[in-house]
């Protein structure tokens, strides 16, 4: 026996069995491949699909729940990958002694639109991300900072700016806790709470994104 | 007039097939044809979120696939460039 919410709308009920037997049917597929690969390579490929059979399991839920758990699953699935990518390139590095740039043409640009166009853009997506608020309006606003961190990145850019940054990053997700605190302690302020929250994870999101650029930057300053 | 199953069975179809593709199709030794046959499965997927109307997740999957991409194509042409047998 199952027990349904009344929320939950029949299509999403519905489609709940097939979408969790697709997923295990995928995650045995994927399993497969990994078990008769031998290259380290190909099996970090093939836990591509086993991911997406996760996320397929996670999703037919079909409520919000299953967005908010989606999410933090991209992200770590992302970090994975680029940590165990670093770690088969520094292996084979070792091993032949011989070293790869990570972008394959120097970045030496000398041209106007990278002096005109970033800021303008910059500046409408932030504009328009501070209108959205929320995690979606948090990361239109850092594409902008980040396409503009990108384009000055290969002209140089002043130091200390994106540390500070970083620190009020920081100060925005302690506002984002705090919006939380306020929606389950303090009910009757739940506008306040909502706000905070907001703008919180919009500021935080942002500034996350600008942070990739702080990070460009010291890659391409040992060059 | 189309019903909500059709692109919800479309993406399971797309998945299971792609997957299949991914792990015992033609040319998957070479890396590069195994990281570009995991984009299929990753349309299935987000045909799938399409249906129940996960956008936010839909569109973080989008990005996050395009990032993921692009790293192993990157680390597949530096690990190449440097010898390493794939």
């Amino acid at each position: 026996m199952i027990l349904v919410p009344d929320v939950v709308s029949p299509v999403v009920v519905a489609i709940y069995a097939p979408a969790v037997f697709v997923g295990i049917i995928v995650a045995l597929i994927g399993l497969f491949g990994i078990s008769i690969e031998k290259n380290d390579l190909q099996v970090l490929i093939l836990t591509d699909i086993v991911g997406v059979a996760m996320l397929i399991i996670v999703a037919a839920v079909g409520t919000d729940l299953a967005e908010s758990l989606v999410l933090p699953g991209l992200v770590v699935e992302l970090a994975e990958i680029l940590a165990i990518c670093e770690i088969l390139m520094s292996r084979e590095m070792r091993k032949t002694g011989k070293s790869v740039a990570l972008i394959p043409t120097p970045l030496n640009f000398d041209m106007e639109v990278l002096q005109t166009a970033p800021v303008f853009i910059a500046i409408i997506l932030v504009i328009y991300g501070a209108f959205l608020s929320g995690f979606t309006g948090g990361a239109i606003a850092g594409g902008g900072i980040l396409f503009y961190v990108m384009s000055l990145t290969v002209r140089g850019l002043p130091s200390d700016l994106w540390e500070g940054i970083a620190g009020a990053s920081g100060i925005a997700w302690c506002l984002w806790l705090i919006g939380f605190i306020i929606l389950f302690v303090f009910p009757n302020y739940w506008l306040l709470g909502l706000m905070l929250a907001a703008f919180g994870v919009f500021i935080k999101v942002a500034f996350k994104a600008g942070l990739i650029g702080v990070m460009n930057r010291e890659e391409f300053r040992k060059e | 007039m189309l019903e909500v199953y059709i692109w919800f069975y479309a993406g399971c179809t797309l998945v299971i097939v792609g997957s299949l593709a991914t792990v015992i199709g033609p040319g998957v030794k070479d890396p590069l044809v195994r990281t570009l046959n995991t984009e299929i499965p990753a349309v299935g997927l987000s045909l799938i979120f399409l249906t129940y109307n996960h956008t936010i997740a839909l569109l973080t999957f989008i990005a996050a696939t395009s990032i993921i991409t692009l790293i192993l194509l990157r680390t597949i042409v530096r690990l190449e460039e440097m010898g390493a047998e794939l």
